[in-house]
């Protein structure tokens, strides 16, 4: 098959509904894939971009809770990217009503409620993701993995530890990668035949023949007992019945670049996953020209670092400065900075990850917090696990993460 | 146990009446609808079992009478029964449980109802 044909017969379909629960409070305003992720970005950009360098253009986005941040995002950052002469586009889907509910009722439902858009497109075959990873992958090798196998199912995964594996889907190949045992969230992971500490973990993307798609999310439709959700009830009930196949995601590793896929589950993995970011030679290369990150790039001015007078220089260390950023004469050190933030004299912010429009105030301190957009830190203010006052009024993770959400007013 | 309620969806009258009869006999109590709009108010109003859904129809076809249908009870059990095998191209038609090609035998159509009630327990 060639690329072309390949490319022309698939359609992605991308799950954004997901509430992202254990991401608030970055998700009380907004889904999940729209969270702001290292600086620039949004969690659904990465995802996006993979479409785009795999030559995927024709995308699907189910979405339901708290779209409008998420839709004007693709409005205004990436629909522009497609052309409708070409039959390309990336459009937004809330359900219609059509098979189902006012909502999806879960992942498998969501693409149940969209068979219409599926009978417009008649592609041979649907590649399905979810939004809300982090990750550099080119569905296309997948694709081709899947089409050259024969297989009617096939599940991308990769390798984690064992004590890491219960948050996932885990899988049990023989040794022709086919799938014969899948577990979701197991308490005891099966490890690998090859790596007693290993356990083969679903990514949450699969390829399934359109006609193989469409029986799995009928036939789930109408379980009694079902969550309607692909790694819990649909790919579960498929295993010994169809041709599935594991696509080991580790194939496209190379050498100075390790295969790269994160699930930002919670306020800790988001955070970690941001920091990766700073270090020297970060897993995650947003540099990679080979490979482009794209986002919405609004019109802002460059990032500008002052020094308030003679003996009060500003100091930026290991830090990622968003256009538009103003540090006068304060100290940001290890830390992530969105467009537009404004840094006052004196300020120290450390460890910490500061959204759109923030405006951190004379001789504040900010310590491995999380600022959601908007904030304005008041001169002097404290910002910090290690405080009392801190800990009282405001969520802090297992690992000592504060977030302070969007917009609040702080006195 | 009550008789199991079938609704028909039929646009001709001479069909429909003799489903009616061919059902009853099966022992089966049967409801009529000669459209999809009037199918949807139908199961929206009283307790089915089953549908026997036609797809050529006036009005509401049965394609979109099946969207409507389940979005309210998706768990209903539909068998399309048409005189036509190229709706078979149609993804919609297979969120129904059967489909049925018309025949002046009725044996395959009433095979699949009882299987269908069957593997609901209402039979």
């Amino acid at each position: 098959m060639t690329y072309k044909e390949l490319v022309d017969s698939t359609l992605v379909m991308i799950l954004a509904g997901g509430r992202g629960e254990r991401l608030y409070p970055l998700t009380r305003d907004r889904a999940k894939p729209s969270v702001p992720f290292g600086g620039i970005y949004r969690i659904i950009d990465f995802t996006l971009s993979n479409c785009l360098n795999s030559g995927l253009r024709r995308i699907y986005l189910l979405t339901q809770y708290r779209s409008i941040s998420l839709v004007r995002h693709l409005a205004q950052g990436w629909q522009s990217l497609f052309r409708g002469e070409l039959d390309e586009f990336v459009q937004p889907v809330a359900p219609q009503e059509r098979f189902g509910q006012m909502w999806y009722r879960g992942t498998a439902d969501a693409v149940y409620q969209n068979i219409y858009t599926l009978q417009e497109h008649r592609p041979e075959r649907v590649l399905i993701l979810s939004g809300d990873h982090v990750y550099k992958m080119n569905y296309l090798q997948m694709l081709r993995f899947h089409a050259e196998k024969d297989a009617e199912i096939t599940i991308a995964c990769i390798a984690y530890p064992l004590d890491e594996a219960s948050r996932f889907g885990v899988m049990e190949v023989d040794e022709n990668w086919r799938v014969v045992g899948f577990d979701e969230k197991p308490k005891e992971p099966k490890p690998m035949p090859q790596r007693s500490d290993m356990a083969l973990c679903s990514m949450g993307i699969y390829v399934f023949n359109t006609d193989i798609l469409i029986k799995s999310v009928v036939e789930d439709s109408k379980r009694a007992e079902t969550t309607h959700d692909f790694g819990r009830d649909v790919i579960p009930a498929q295993v010994g019945r169809r041709r599935l196949l594991a696509y080991d995601f580790a194939q496209q590793a190379r050498p100075e670049q390790p295969a790269y896929w994160r699930d930002i589950g919670t306020i800790d993995a988001y955070y970690a996953a941001n920091m990766e970011l700073l270090q020297f030679q970060p897993q995650f290369n947003l540099y990679d020209a080979s490979w482009p990150i794209r986002t919405l790039q609004l019109n802002l001015p460059p990032a500008k670092i002052l020094a308030a007078s003679p003996t009060q220089p500003a100091q930026v260390q290991n830090s990622l400065v968003s256009a538009g950023c103003v540090v006068t004469g304060a100290k940001v050190v290890h830390s992530i900075l969105s467009p537009s933030v404004r840094v006052e004299p004196g300020a120290v912010v450390e460890d910490s990850i500061i959204f759109n429009d923030v405006v951190v105030g004379r001789n504040a301190y900010i310590k491995r917090a999380i600022i959601d957009k908007r904030v304005v830190v008041p001169d002097g203010y404290r910002i910090s696990a290690d405080d009392e006052a801190t800990r009282r009024q405001f969520y802090v993770s297992p690992e000592g993460v504060v977030v302070i959400p969007r917009a609040m007013h702080l006195a | 146990m009550a008789a199991p309620t079938i609704l028909v969806v039929e646009d001709d009258a001479n069909q429909r009446e003799l489903y009616r009869q061919e059902l009853e006999d099966e022992g089966y109590s049967v409801v009529m609808a000669s459209d999809g709009k009037q199918a949807v108010e139908i199961v929206n109003s009283q307790h089915i079992d089953l549908v026997v859904l036609d797809i050529n129809m006036p009005v509401m076809d049965g394609i979109e009478a099946l969207g409507r249908m389940l979005s309210r009870n998706n768990r209903l059990p539909v068998i399309i029964h048409t005189a036509y095998a190229h709706y078979k191209d149609n993804f919609m038609t297979w969120v129904a449980e059967h489909y049925v090609i018309k025949s002046s035998d009725l044996t395959e159509l009433k095979e699949k109802i009882a299987e269908v009630l069957r593997s609901r327990g209402v039979l």
